[in-house]
């Protein structure tokens, strides 16, 4: 196992971690809104942190081949860091338009 | 009830599981499927015979191109189906009113007998109601993402023969971007640009493009969809040819639907009149 591996390796797990606050949060968080800031936040991050994993572990036997794969992983990672808030974002907007009451503690 | 619920959960995903052994490996080169000496012909000879890496793309628009085609025409029917049974006409009147948001405060103005302001006011946007919010981090992420999309779905259609892909992919991922405008601004956006006239020549145009490649390969001499005989009209080998038919006949598919996909959403979301969206 090589140095670039184990990176990749301690990415992708850290990944794992944050998917699975994001899915605690999920199920366990009050209302509508917490549990859209878990799955918007926690989700993107995770995602993030898998992505550049499997970017450096893609890259292992350098060569343009894998050089260009890895590319192409950032740029997914580029799309998913823009459209993962943003549909968070408007999703709390549609909402707070619909008037979705939040959470009080009693 | 709970207790008869999870026991319906159990009893069928036992019966699932208990299917699941029947089924052959995974990839198991003596399963029937693969075993039986069509598909043993399709794996051996494909590339020699279209030059088409993707199997799939193979059999699926060239070996039963006949098929595909009817597909098509099912999602054509589809579409002309929700025209004939959504479509409304109202009266409209003659100069509707015009809704301005002043992008600051988000105070609504509204312009009576058709007046405009100039479009390319950075104060005031126009909105399609009062209701409807003009939302910037929405409407500015969706602007920078919606062409990247639609390149990745021209490059969906055009790589189908070569990865997976092809022309439904390809449709649906390019409908799915003109919605996404028509969420994250309104429908007259949309509408401005695809007019239903133009939808319609394209629904129609891409069933036109699919026929007319068979038809083109009888009058050359071929049978129906047989793409070695467009290979002199096209200046390329016979086997050539056959990988770029099927492109021409995904292009079809795909013009055919996007466009189906954009009708039904417009149809649905503006209650038929397609004036006013969601």
């Amino acid at each position: 196992m090589t140095i670039l591996e184990i990176i990749a390796l301690c990415f992708i797990a850290m990944g794992l971690i944050f998917f699975l606050g994001g899915t605690v949060g999920i199920l366990r968080l009050p209302d509508f809104y917490s549990r859209l800031h878990a799955a918007g936040k926690l989700d993107t991050l995770g995602s993030l942190n898998v992505l550049l994993g499997l970017a450096l572990y893609s890259l292992a036997p350098i060569s343009l081949l894998s050089v260009l794969t890895a590319l192409k992983i950032l740029l997914c990672m580029f799309f998913v860091f823009m459209a993962s808030p943003s549909a968070t974002h408007a999703i709390v907007d549609a909402g707070m338009d619909a008037g979705m009451p939040h959470w009080r503690k009693r | 009830m709970k207790i008869l619920a999870i026991a319906l959960c159990l009893l069928l995903g036992g019966a699932l599981v208990f299917v699941v052994g029947d089924f052959p490996d995974w990839g198991d080169p003596m399963s029937p499927p693969n075993d039986y000496r069509l598909s043993k012909h399709f794996i051996e000879n494909t590339m020699e015979e279209t030059s088409v890496p993707n199997i799939v793309t193979a059999v699926l628009a060239d070996y039963r191109g006949f098929d595909t085609m009817f597909e098509t025409a099912v999602i054509f029917t589809a579409a002309l189906a929700c025209f004939f049974l959504l479509r409304t006409w109202g009266r409209r009147p003659s100069k509707p009113d015009n809704v301005y948001m002043h992008l600051l405060t988000g105070v609504h103005v509204r312009l009576k007998h058709g007046k405009t302001l100039s479009p390319q006011s950075r104060t005031f946007a126009r909105v399609e109601s009062e209701i409807l919010r003009y939302d910037l981090v929405t409407s500015t992420v969706c602007r920078l993402m919606i062409p990247f999309i639609q390149l990745f779905a021209l490059y969906v259609v055009a790589h189908g023969h070569h990865s997976p892909g092809g022309g439904f992919q390809g449709g649906v991922i390019l409908g799915a971007s003109f919605l996404l405008l028509a969420i994250s601004h309104d429908l007259r956006t949309l509408r401005e640009r695809f007019p239903e006239v133009k939808l319609m020549y394209l629904l129609i145009a891409g069933i036109v493009l699919y026929s007319g490649v068979g038809f083109a390969c009888m009058i050359y001499g071929g049978n129906f969809l047989e793409y070695e005989a467009l290979g002199p009209l096209m200046g390329v080998t016979p086997v050539m040819a056959h990988s770029l038919g099927i492109l021409f006949v995904e292009i079809g598919v795909a013009m055919t639907v996007m466009a189906t996909m954009i009708l039904i959403y417009n149809y649905i979301s503006s209650l038929g009149t397609y004036e006013r969206g969601l």
